[in-house]
């Protein structure tokens, strides 16, 4: 028993501790000595002294400090659920009609994920092509006799985050249908048959037969669309800017982190001490969500 | 086994890049046993040709220096140095940034002091010496290059065909748009979707509202502050140019606004004098000129905003101070000076360098008989918030129309008095 | 298979149904394919006509901007840089994850949430944020300078999120199996490469891609770590183009152009992994 128990752990360790050991060395290790910087007070780029509790207080209690992060998580809470709802239930969607070979399905999955292989680069210039006020959407507006649909789409600040996250659902959306797409393909077609025979409708075939069986992949998705709204960054960089502009409208906790952090070159000078701070509340908020998140998901998955 | 061949595989890749890493250090080694290398960094990609000639007439002379140039990504340059700088490595002399992008490096203890080693500083103007001037010690820690000015350019050729002249009061001004836009010309190119363009339009058509070098002086000793009903004023009018502004001009960005300018869509363009390379370059034909915005009356004086803009400075962990300061002397010769003005039609820091032959440049000097300084780059960007990203956002919510301007300026007072002392009492 | 949605045959509700989705999905592809066209006949164009006549056709297909960019430029040499540091990079991903997401789903064990959550805890914030300490632990371990220290930095960046999309796939995977295995006499690591790996083929091909696009297309690390012009990398090539107040944007777009053509090759090699029947085999 106890032999058997420690070739178990053995086997445990061959597998875990090669990853285990990289990121904890190259990511763990230098993200902690980064974020250990938000207990120190900084003059310039040298530590000073240490100040406890200090940036956290003033990034939650001053101006402008305190404005701003409510501000950009305001925003990543839109990233979210703007993400969940849209491109996570488009991307379901593809996912099951591409496994159910509708008709070029093929060619399909063989496209959707072209987008995310785009540099961000491309993307950011070619979308701000396409949404400048002279641009594609806007001239397409003109052409069907609508200009009254046009609009400032990445220049108004009630539309400027939404038309990011449009941008970034296009360039995505892919990404969950093959998901989705190959975990309803591991669903074992006896499973689909004999229910399709019973004569459940589709309705009842998605909800009751399919969707319990790939909650696993509902729990990966929605772990990283967490994730990912939380550390929305390139996107706003390469659309509107690192400061969020017109007026923080598309600001995000990310930018925020990395302009407090490092300064801008057009518009400002570093702050590592709050930068710091910020960086360990989106940590900490990445953390609990995740794990919540895996919690509740793990609940309802079915082993088979 | 299929895994074991991709695992030899893998090994054999990942020993070939060490492989060639070590045969490039012998080979360098071979080269440079009598030599010297110095490592300079710039963040001017579009240069590096300029600098690669520049640097190989240095070499003629020194060759016992070698340099090696890379030229860094502008809007990563402040991030890689920090990086390189604070882990005891970076390059042995570099571009420096002006004003509160110098004391972040300055303060720090990175930069070396130049003024002992460089006495012929002191001949250098004021204004472009306060920008390589850390504020914490009074020390100078670059060396100045580059100074830009923010003006107003306006097509010739446009001008001669509606038979309008250089306006000298603001009303004139409008009038000169009015006619531009009567013969279907776009009056003014300005966007506003990048924040930063907005603190250029400011620097043009600021100063002569809020009272140029006056307030500015005044302000930064913190007699008046930004809720001057002057300052307000300006904002105001900076408002009010958005009739004449492209439609949607909340959604015109960088690039949008140069090229309404260059392809001779738009007759005007508030912008920096760092464009000039960059209009004869997109557009050979293009006839434009120079004029600093008016103020009501034209007794008002007709200010340019001026900046130091970029220094020359020394990593003090550097190993080679000696060769980096026969480089850095090199940089800061009225001979490099030179060259900066013809080849990049910059207006060097240099003090007596001949800029008459450029006719570009004579003009951008005579502008700036009248300077004052860039409000909040020099004045208010050396702590979080800065008056630039205050500004900057803050401008985008007035040209938008979702703020009004005293608010504006109450948030601007707001967020400096957070930090600056003169405006805490 | 009889589940499959096939217009012929099927109740009105149902092919109006089918018509508006393929629909829905052929419009995608179209949203897909213009940019991808839009890029390329970018680089083609001069600098002006991009940033004046974006959606025009160039007046001349020639390739004066790939020899400038591939030749001229270096990118030869940036390109085989890049194959080294990507496909030596994702090969450990690849390796180490699903050797860890085997280790984290396959066993029960007390400890196997937390060293699950370790390794998530490593895509909770960007590496950037960590550049200075990380910029000191590079130079002690003296990797500056070679393409070593960013290829450990981006197995280390590709790993937290292959670890966790390749648990979550291998915890679906039948017990059943496994004990099969073991009375055939297959050690642990066998299990998992002959029988929980090609369960997983469609999963890996996933991971595969979805981490080598950002390891390819990265430049802030090869930027920060290799400043010897032999070492840089394709995206440090690109970022030479941007300067402070004009951009190269028709070298860029040619470069781009050249850069997404290895990972468009991927993807369609990796896609036929998503095809059904080879896991369905396994299962039988």
């Amino acid at each position: 028993m106890e032999i058997k128990k420690l070739r178990k752990g053995a086997w445990i360790t061959f597998f875990v501790a090669p990853g285990l050991l990289v990121v904890s060395v190259f990511i763990l290790l230098p993200l902690f000595m980064s974020l250990y910087n938000s207990f120190f007070s900084w003059n310039q780029l040298i530590s000073d002294r240490f100040v406890g509790l200090g940036n956290f207080k003033r990034l939650f209690g001053s101006y402008p400090y305190k404005d701003r992060f409510f501000n950009a998580l305001g925003n990543n809470v839109t990233w979210f659920v703007m993400t969940m709802l849209v491109q996570n239930s488009i991307g379901l969607l593809f996912g099951y009609l591409m496994s159910r070979r509708i008709a070029g399905n093929q060619v399909f999955r063989r496209i959707f994920f072209i987008p995310v292989l785009f540099s961000i680069i491309a993307v950011g210039f070619l979308w701000g092509l396409y949404l400048k006020p002279s641009g594609l959407l806007n001239s397409f507006f003109n052409l069907i006799n609508q200009p009254d649909l046009r609009q400032v789409w990445l220049g108004d600040e009630r539309l400027a985050t939404l038309s990011i996250i449009f941008v970034n659902i296009w360039r995505w959306v892919g990404f969950p249908s093959l998901v989705f797409l190959a975990a309803i393909d591991a669903v074992p077609e006896e499973c689909l048959e004999a229910a399709y025979l019973d004569g459940a409708g589709e309705w009842k075939l998605f909800w009751r037969v399919i969707f319990p069986l790939i909650i696993p992949s509902i729990t990966i998705i929605t772990v990283l669309t967490v994730i990912g709204s939380l550390n929305v960054f390139e996107q706003i960089y390469t659309m509107t800017g690192l400061d969020g502009a017109p007026n923080y409208s598309t600001d995000t906790i990310g930018t925020l982190f990395y302009r407090t952090a490092f300064g801008s070159v057009d518009s400002g000078s570093p702050e590592i001490g709050i930068g710091s701070a910020i960086g360990v509340v989106i940590y900490l908020l990445t953390f609990c969500i995740s794990l919540a998140s895996i919690y509740v998901t793990r609940k309802r998955e079915v082993q088979l | 086994m299929k895994l074991k061949t991709v695992v030899v595989l893998l090994v054999v890749m990942m020993l070939t890049p060490m492989l060639f890493a070590g045969g490039a250090a012998e080979a360098e080694q071979q080269v440079s046993a009598p030599v010297t290398t110095l490592e300079f960094w710039t963040w001017r990609p579009e240069d590096v040709d300029f600098y690669a000639s520049q640097i190989a007439i240095f070499e003629a002379r020194n060759p016992d220096i070698k340099v090696v140039q890379t030229a860094q990504k502008n809007t990563e340059y402040n991030t890689i140095l920090a990086a390189s700088l604070a882990g005891g490595a970076g390059p042995d002399v570099f571009q420096g940034r002006a004003y509160g992008g110098l004391a972040t490096f300055a303060d720090s203890g990175y930069l070396e002091p130049l003024e002992p080693l460089m006495p012929e500083l002191k001949s250098y103007s004021a204004t472009s010496l306060l920008g390589a001037t850390s504020p914490t010690d009074g020390k100078i820690y670059g060396s100045p290059a580059v100074s830009q000015t923010v003006f107003m350019y306006y097509n010739k050729a446009v001008y001669q065909e509606l038979g309008l002249s250089i306006p000298t009061t603001w009303s004139q001004l409008l009038t000169n748009f009015d006619a531009m836009e009567a013969a279907g010309y776009l009056a003014l190119g300005n966007g506003a979707k990048d924040g930063w363009t907005l603190e250029t339009m400011l620097g043009g058509m600021g100063p002569a509202f809020y009272g140029g070098t006056d307030f500015f002086n005044a302000v930064v000793a913190g007699e008046t502050n930004f809720l001057d009903p002057k300052f307000i004023k300006m904002v105001e009018k900076m408002k009010s140019l958005t009739a004449y502004m492209p439609e949607m001009y909340m959604g015109i960005g960088y690039e949008d606004m140069r090229a309404n300018f260059f392809n001779e869509i738009a007759g005007h363009l508030i912008a920096g004098s760092y464009e000039a390379a960059y209009f004869a370059a997109q557009n050979p034909d293009l006839d434009f000129g120079i004029f600093a915005v008016p103020g009501e009356s034209a007794a008002d004086p007709a200010y340019v905003s001026v900046y130091a803009d970029m220094n020359f400075a020394m990593n003090a962990a550097s190993k080679h101070k000696e060769e980096a300061l026969t480089f850095l002397r090199f940089l800061s010769s009225k001979e490099f000076g030179k060259a900066m003005v013809t080849d990049l039609r910059m207006v060097t820091s240099v003090p007596g360098v001949d800029a008459s032959q450029d006719p570009f440049i004579a003009r951008v000097l005579e502008l700036q008989k009248n300077a004052t300084p860039y409000l909040f780059l020099v004045g208010f960007r050396y702590a979080q918030p800065t008056g630039s990203s205050l500004w900057q956002a803050l401008a985008q919510g007035v040209m938008g129309g979702t703020v009004t301007p005293r608010q504006a300026a109450e948030e601007i007072q707001a967020g400096i008095a957070s930090y600056y002392k003169p405006f805490q009492n | 298979m009889i589940t499959d949605f096939r217009y012929r045959g099927a109740s009105v509700q149902k092919k109006v149904f089918i018509i508006i989705m393929f629909m829905i999905m052929v419009f995608y592809v179209v949203l897909i394919i213009y940019p991808l066209f839009n890029m390329v006949i970018s680089s083609f164009k001069s600098n002006k006509d991009i940033l004046t006549t974006p959606f025009a056709l160039p007046a001349s297909v020639d390739l004066e901007n790939y020899r400038t960019v591939w030749v001229d430029k270096g990118f030869s040499r940036y390109f085989l840089n890049s194959l080294i540091v990507t496909t030596a990079a994702m090969a450990f991903v690849i390796l180490f994850g699903s050797m860890g997401a085997y280790g984290i789903s396959r066993y029960t064990y007390r400890a196997s949430t937390l060293i699950y959550m370790l390794f998530l805890s490593g895509i909770m914030l960007p590496l950037k944020a960590a550049i200075i300490p990380l910029f000191l632990l590079i130079r002690k371990l003296g990797l500056i300078n070679t393409q070593l220290s960013v290829i450990m930095i981006f197995i280390a960046m590709g790993l937290p999120s292959t670890v966790f999309i390749l648990s979550g796939f291998m915890k679906g995977i039948p017990l059943e199996l496994e004990y099969a295995a073991r009375i055939d006499g297959c050690s642990d690591f066998q299990i998992y490469r002959r029988v929980v790996m090609p369960m997983t083929a469609p999963a890996v091909a996933l991971v595969t891609i979805y981490n080598a696009v950002p390891i390819w297309n990265d430049f802030f690390f090869p930027l920060v770590f290799l400043q010897s012009n032999r070492l840089k990398t394709l995206p440090v090539g690109l970022s030479t183009f941007f300067g402070q107040h004009s951009t190269n944007w028709s070298l860029l777009f040619t470069s781009l152009s050249l850069a997404i053509i290895p990972m468009l090759i991927l993807y369609l090699f990796m896609s036929k992994y998503f095809i059904k029947g080879m896991t369905a085999g396994a299962v039988k």
